[in-house]
Parts: structure tokens; sequence; C-alpha cells
């Protein structure tokens, strides 16, 4: 039954991720930047959530539209303002980049340690469980899975029905030829970096009922969104939700098993195993 | 021209070894730091700047480096220098081992893996019986600041003196080329996996053997201090502000970034993280290239 259950808790656990990597994989797609502040942004909506409910008792929902709103206009003014500026000459643009989200990464954990502390700390929010058939669901999980499914179905609505959507494929695809069709590629990539990091909010404000968060725990967040994205194959959003439900079931299951300690490094062995599995996928899509 | 450096650097080693006799605490201790964050900034240079490795997890290695030393001087009574020295071939050990397996990964894959192979680090080495876990582990008092600022001392030194052979050597320019186009570089016939964990392997043979220091300096080890992700993103921030793939670079950076890191810690200790996150960001934007060669450009020599 032990384990039924820990089936349960995982693939609930890996909606949430789910939503996190796809907008993660959506800023990786449209500019081929990893972005490591991903996490942090998370984490930072989870705190911010966790701050309105033990402050004023604002219910996490109520702010989800504007951890979202705010997610997209930080995140595009973090194309517009500092990316879209590194200098392309440098010898490796991909490293300056990398090295720019690794300090922003800090910026925003620094800050968000200097605003709200570090405690670790959650919403109570929707204590209660069903019972079915031996295994309990607990509601606040079960709601961050549906919110996040349904956000994640709209997002993937927004990719195909807008004239939007099908520029950020297009830059996703092959740069030259969106340029040559027309793209405004820089603005496609502004709105793609706003996109990704209000995704990467939402998945915050669900997290913020879903696990006990400390304000430093972005870099696990940003390492879960890339191993989802990784396991899935990149740019591929089906794979994506697979690789996030592995991620989460991996997750439920060393929890119980090994310990709190070694649960501790387990993303990191997972994350680390699937690079090592798959490279030349991964290499195979980027000369691409 | 030549002649006047070789002056400058015979002085400053001088003043460097000289110092400790005169100084008081607090300038000993800044010293100190100083010196260890220069040596820490060279050592990621040359997997990151000469090779083009963007590893976020070097401080594995420092961590390693302070709890094999801790470890060595609480169990076994070794003289701490012993145990330090044990701490950088450990790191080596699991260097060789560890870049042959990560190097195949590039770019950011690279980058992310050796940040979770670092936090990985981080939790299987504290629970090791006998770290005291997350509580940290005390070591036995004894051994001065002086002697620990020599110890680093003489290993910035040496870490100068490695990237000046580096940057002339058959070496550096194997570690350039394969930076440059790896694939390319294959062609010409450099041995690329070789190179990498070379270079690899010396970038983690630097911080190993500064840990151990660090250890002693402190006193008292515990995870967040050994495995410190402040020393670790200054590192990068000092050879990225001093000129990333420079045999100066580190250098002007580290001991520059150090006094302002002092000034910074001191007076917003709460929001020390931040800041020094916020000026890596600026300063990608505003001095890509770094100092060093920003000042080589404008008085056109060759390089720095």
């Amino acid at each position: 039954m032990i384990v039924l259950q820990l089936v349960v808790n995982g693939i609930l656990l890996g909606g949430v991720l789910a939503l996190s990597a796809l907008g993660f994989n959506i800023i990786f797609g449209v500019m081929r930047v990893v972005n490591l502040a991903h996490g942090d942004f998370l984490v930072l909506a989870a705190t911010f959530c966790v701050f309105l409910f033990t402050s004023f008792g604002i219910n996490p929902l109520v702010v989800l539209p504007l951890t979202i709103a705010f997610g997209f206009g930080a995140g595009a003014l973090v194309h517009y303002g500092l990316l879209r500026n590194l200098p392309s000459d440098v010898a490796s643009s991909e490293a300056s980049s990398l090295t720019l989200t690794f300090g922003l990464s800090y910026f925003l954990s620094g800050g968000g340690l200097a605003l709200f502390g570090g405690r670790f700390s959650s919403v109570p929010f929707l204590t209660g469980a069903y019972q079915v058939a031996g295994v309990s669901i607990p509601q606040a999980r079960l709601l961050a899975f549906v919110v996040a499914v349904a956000l994640s179905a709209l997002f993937a609505l927004f990719l195909r029905t807008t004239a939007m959507g099908r520029a950020i494929r297009a830059t996703s695809q092959h740069v030259e030829g969106a340029l040559g069709c027309g793209v405004d590629v820089d603005r496609v990539r502004t709105f793609a970096f706003g996109l990704g990091t209000a995704v990467a909010m939402a998945a915050g404000t669900l997290m913020s009922f879903l696990v006990n968060l400390n304000i430093q725990q972005g870099v696990l967040f940003t390492v879960n969104a890339f191993a989802v994205v990784v396991i899935g194959g990149l740019g591929n959003y089906t794979g994506a939700i697979l690789g996030a439900m592995i991620l989460g079931l991996a997750e439920s299951f060393t929890s119980y098993y090994l310990g709190a300690t070694l649960a501790e490094a387990a993303p990191y062995l997972l994350f680390i195993l699937v690079l090592l599995i798959w490279p030349a996928g991964l290499l195979a899509k980027r000369t691409a | 021209m030549k002649r006047a450096g070789q002056v400058i650097a015979v002085v400053a080693i001088a003043l460097l070894i000289v110092a400790p006799l005169r100084l008081n605490g607090y300038l000993i201790n800044l010293l100190y730091t100083t010196v260890l964050s220069v040596a820490l900034a060279y050592g990621w240079n040359i997997i990151a700047g000469y090779a083009g490795y963007f590893s976020f997890g070097q401080i594995a290695f420092f961590g390693l480096g302070s709890y094999v030393t801790a470890l060595i001087v609480v169990d076994l009574h070794w003289y701490w220098m012993f145990a330090a020295l044990a701490g950088g071939i450990a790191a080596c050990a699991l260097a060789v081992p560890l870049g042959y397996v990560m190097l195949r990964l590039r770019g950011p894959f690279f980058a992310m893996g050796m940040f979770g192979m670092a936090q990985m680090v981080r939790v299987l080495v504290t629970a090791i019986p006998g770290t005291g876990a997350g509580a940290g582990l005390y070591l036995p008092p004894g051994s001065g600041i002086t002697d620990v600022y020599y110890w680093t001392l003489a290993i910035a030194l040496g870490s100068i003196a490695l990237t000046i052979w580096i940057d002339r050597s058959a070496f550096g320019l194997r570690l350039q080329a394969l930076r440059e186009d790896e694939q390319v570089a294959g062609t010409l016939g450099v041995d690329v996996t070789r190179a990498k964990i070379s270079a690899f392997t010396l970038s983690a043979l630097i911080p190993g053997l500064l840990g151990g220091g660090y250890a002693l300096f402190l006193t008292f080890i515990e995870p967040d201090s050994a495995f410190s992700s402040r020393l670790d993103l200054q590192a990068i921030v000092m050879t990225v502000l001093g000129g990333l793939g420079t045999v100066w670079g580190p250098l002007v950076g580290g001991v520059f970034m150090t006094q302002v890191a002092e000034v910074l810690w001191a007076r917003f200790p709460q929001a020390y993280l931040m800041i020094f996150g916020g000026l890596l960001v600026a300063l990608l934007i505003a001095l890509p290239r770094g100092i060093v060669p920003a000042i080589s450009a404008r008085f056109g020599r060759r390089r720095a």
C-alpha cells in the first residue's frame, strides 16, 4: 500500500515540477540560455505567498494572478535590460549568459534572504486529505496538481493557437529561418523570458502549500527543472511532462526509503546520471 | 619594462613574507582572505578561463580538502600541513575520474552537472561518520594564523607561477585551442580528453590544498563554511572582473574584490550575496572582458 501512496505523491508533485520545467524549457528553446535563476524566481514566489498568508491571511490562489503578472514583468525586464545587452563579440556568449543568470540567482536569493529571512516555511492551507482505496490524497497536493495541469494546458494552447506562440516555436526551431520570415526575434525572446519566468513563479505559488521551503533552495528547483527538461528532451513538451513524473516519483521514493540526508543528494544524482546517459541526444539537438 | 616587472614581483613577495611580523590581527586576517581569494580565482581560471569549461562546482574540492584535513588532524593527529597536502591529493584523486565522466558534457550541461556534483559531494562528505554532519567538527587549536597564511601564500604564488607557465606552454595552447573549438583542436592532433582532464585536475588541486588551511583558520568546520557558496561565487566574480583566461586577471580582480567584499560583508552582511550577485551581472554587461584586457588594450600591449 505504501508503494501506491508514494506513487500518488510522486505524480502529484510531478504535475507542479512539469509546470516549472515548461517555463525553463521555453527559455532554453528560444534563447539557448540556461536560466540558473529559474528556481530562485520559483522560491521567491513561494516565500512571498507564505509571507502574505502568515501576515494577512491571503489565500495563495488569490495571489496567483499577481505572481504570474510580476513574473512576466520581471522576466521580460531581465531579458530586455540585461541579457539583450550582453556583448556578442565576447569569446563565448553561452558562457556569459550562463554566468549572468548565475549572478542573478544570487541576487534574487540574497535579496529574498534579506527581505524574508531564511526560515523553512509553507502555507498551512487545505490540510485535509481524501481517502481513496486506502490511499490518502492530501487536498493541497491535489489542488496544486489540478491548477498546474490547467496552467500547462493553457500554456500549450497559447503556443499552438496564437501568433506569438507560433513565433516562439519558429524561433526555437531555427533563428535565422524565423528572422527570414519576418519574426521580430528580439521581441519574441523578451516575451519568452517573461513567459518562462511567469510560469516559474506560478509553480512557486503552488509549491508554497506543497512543500516546506527555504529561500535558498532555488538551486534545487533549477536543477529539478533542468533534469526534467533533459530527461524529456529539450524543446519536447510532452517529454517534459514524462520527465517531471519520473522525477516526482524519484523524489517521493528516495525521501521515504533513503532518509533525509541521502534523499537530498538523490535529485542531483538522478540529474547527473541523466546528463551522462543522454549527452549525445542533447548535443545533437544543440547543433541542429 | 620586463626588468621593472621582475623587481616589483620580488619586492611584493618580500613584503608579503615579512607582513605577518608587523601587522595586527585584523590586517593579517584580511591579508589571508585576500591571498586565499586570489588563489581560488587562479584555480577557477585554469578550467574556465583557459579550457573554457565553466565549472560551478570547484568549491567541492575546497570542501573536500578541508574535511580531509580536519578528519586527519582530529583522528590521526598528523601535523596539519601534511594533512592539508593529503586534502590536495584527495581532491586530485576525485578530480581525475570525475573529470573523465563530467568533461564529456559541454557548455551549460557541464556547468550544471558540476553544480549538482558539488551538492552531492557536500552531502556525501558530511555523511561520513566523524564529520559531525550538519553540526560540524572542531579542530584542535594550536596552529596560528601565521602558519596558515604562509601555506596559503605559497599556494597562491605557486598557482600564479603555474598560470604563467600554462600561458606560455604548449599545454596552454592546447587548452586555448580546445576552448575555441574542441572538434577542430581534436583534428589538429590535440589529445582533447587528456588536456581537459589535466586542466580540471589542476583546477581541483589548488582549492583542495587551500581547504585544509581554511579549516585550520576557522578551527571549526561545518558544511556551509567548507562548501561555501560565498567563496565559490567570489572566485568567479574576481576572475571575470580581472579578466578570464589572462595571467594577471585573477590577481587584479582578487585583490580588488576582496577589499570590496570586506567592506560589504562588514556593513551589509544580510544583503551581501545579493550585492555580489548584482555586481557580477553588472560587470558582465559593463566590463565583459575584465580589467586586465581593457588596460592592455588601452596601452597597446599585445596581452597582459
